[in-house]
């Protein structure tokens, strides 16, 4: 008994893998519909906030990650970009990330298909080119933005764009959110939020939600999506289920399977211990 | 001129996105994606090829980013149009180059000294108050008259959570004092409230990492579709072949090298 309890925390960690890998592919193959009933209450936030913004508002949307974070952030993109468009807001889809170009092509792509076909490039919304040294770009978004925007990543002038009347710097917007996996939100938040005033929200990895506590406890921060749960409980607020709501079903059982091995090394640990 | 142009157009007009690329990437990315995922089952050439690609592609991208959408529009463009101001920031830009040459590299003392200053000017004031005035505000706001006035118990509850672990997590970082008696109990509670945040960031990043799995997955599962021509069913099968292969070799040479 006890050398078979002994062999068993020697087990081969990569059978562990497999296990791991079984049940994450599983759901893929054959989705169990897990619920997501438990929505956080920053994504809650964050959705309320847009749902209460004038129709034709300005929003923000800064896409800075790139793909190693695209699984937990591309969702979380693609619902605000839906939510905004279909709530009749104006887009501005910004990246201070050079990775991120691809995924705002995908984006781009996408809108006209089955974001939201109705809406039209350069009336409801429009896509600036990426630009480096973010704090520069930051400070400027402050004051004028066209100039340093001065052209849309088509090269097409950006001021007599009919989605940018009336909107000079970040005063004239209803809202900004960066969508993240590097400390950009951070950025955002010293720079433009607390500077000018200007409300701001954040989509970022899981591994780094728990540091954005403290700006949203003071409000610097108007909501936050972590991860893809808060991809996920976005998609749900939307009723619009994609990626995010798909994985819940794998992020589910990867975590039984963390917690069973925990619990079960810890209790042959305590039976070697004391038994 | 316009021959280079021609000449890029007819080379950039290769790699036009067509359904034939679009199957030949879902190869490189189910193949690169199982190279780097067998290292999970021990070190093999495979890994180091994707790992070398990885890093190689992953610059050529941002090198034609920064060239194409930064150079181009900021640098070039405006000096074809005869705006020669932006030859300043250009050069002074260009100027960090010289480190990769011992003789000139004083050089790059310029540029440094302008990112320097300029980031220096606007980082100092702005972090004072964004993660240090700021945070405190917010640590103190739950006890504000107003805030009592409105009679939200949770809400000071919960204040006074934050602001004594906030007081113990400083004791415990506090090094002037000896930690003995009523500093070293604080600073113990200090840790525990230290164990949970860590714990937090744990658990959010166990979850991070099985999204990221689970993304990788999903496009395995894609590029295993027909109209892919089962990329992910190949390249998986050739490489266990290569792994059982590997072992049946090497279990041969162990062999040859116990006799002798």
């Amino acid at each position: 008994m006890k050398n078979a309890l002994e062999k068993f925390l020697k087990i081969d960690r990569r059978l562990i893998f497999l296990a791991l890998t079984v049940l994450l592919f599983a759901p893929i193959v054959r989705p169990l519909g897990l619920p997501n009933k438990n929505l956080g209450k920053d994504v809650v936030n964050t959705y309320n906030y847009i749902e209460a913004l004038p129709e034709r508002s300005f929003v923000m949307l800064s896409l800075d990650y790139d793909p190693a974070t695209r699984p937990e952030l591309h969702p979380q993109a693609v619902a605000l970009v839906k939510h905004a468009l279909r709530r009749n807001l104006r887009v501005g889809i910004f990246t201070l990330n050079a990775g991120a170009t691809g995924m705002i092509e995908d984006i781009a792509a996408r809108i006209p298909k089955d974001i939201a076909p109705d809406k039209v490039y350069g009336r409801d919304y429009v896509i600036m080119p990426f630009q480096p040294n973010p704090v520069a770009v930051m400070t400027q978004l402050g004051i004028n933005l066209y100039e340093i925007y001065d052209k849309d990543r088509n090269g097409n002038p950006t001021r007599d764009m009919e989605v940018m009347k009336g909107v000079k710097s970040v005063k004239d917007m209803g809202l900004g959110i960066c969508i993240t996996g590097t400390a950009m939100l951070d950025y955002y938040v010293a720079y433009v939020a607390d500077k000018y005033k200007f409300p701001m929200a954040g989509g970022v990895t899981a591994v780094s939600q728990p540091g954005y506590g403290p700006y949203l406890q003071t409000g610097q921060l108007k909501g936050l999506i972590g991860g893809m749960k808060g991809a996920a409980d976005y998609e749900t607020l939307i009723n619009d289920l994609e990626k995010g709501t798909s994985g819940i079903d794998a992020l589910s059982l990867a975590h039984v399977l963390v917690i069973v091995l925990i619990l079960t090394s810890n209790i042959i640990m305590l039976v070697l211990k004391y038994l | 001129m316009e021959f280079l142009g021609n000449t890029w157009n007819a080379f950039a007009a290769i790699f036009t996105v067509t359904p034939g690329w679009m199957t030949f990437g879902g190869w490189v990315a189910a193949g690169l994606t199982i190279c780097l995922f067998s290292f999970l089952y021990k070190d093999n050439p495979f890994f180091k090829v994707a790992e070398h690609l990885y890093l190689g592609a992953g610059m050529g991208w941002l090198f034609q980013v920064y060239l194409f959408q930064t150079w181009k529009p900021k640098v070039f463009l405006p000096l074809m149009e005869g705006q020669y101001s932006v030859l300043i920031p250009a050069l002074l830009g260009l100027s960090l180059v010289t480190q990769f040459f011992p003789r000139i590299s004083w050089v790059s003392r310029y540029g440094f000294t302008f990112i320097m200053g300029y980031g220096s000017g606007l980082v100092i004031p702005l972090t004072i108050s964004t993660d240090f005035l700021k945070q405190i505000g917010g640590t103190i706001a739950p006890f504000m008259v107003s805030e009592i006035n409105s009679g939200n118990i949770i809400s000071l509850l919960n204040g006074t959570f934050v602001a004594f672990g906030f007081i113990c997590v400083l004791f415990y970082f506090f090094f002037s004092v000896e930690h003995k008696g009523a500093v070293k109990k604080a600073s113990n509670i200090g840790i525990y409230f230290l164990m949970l945040y860590f714990g937090a960031a744990f658990g959010n990043t166990v979850m991070g990492r099985f999204s990221l799995l689970y993304g990788r997955f999903d496009d395995l599962y894609k590029y295993s579709a027909p109209e892919y021509f089962y990329a992910t069913h190949v390249v998986l099968g050739l490489l266990v072949a290569y792994f059982i292969l590997d072992k049946l070799v090497l279990s041969r040479r162990g062999g040859g090298q116990e006799a002798h």
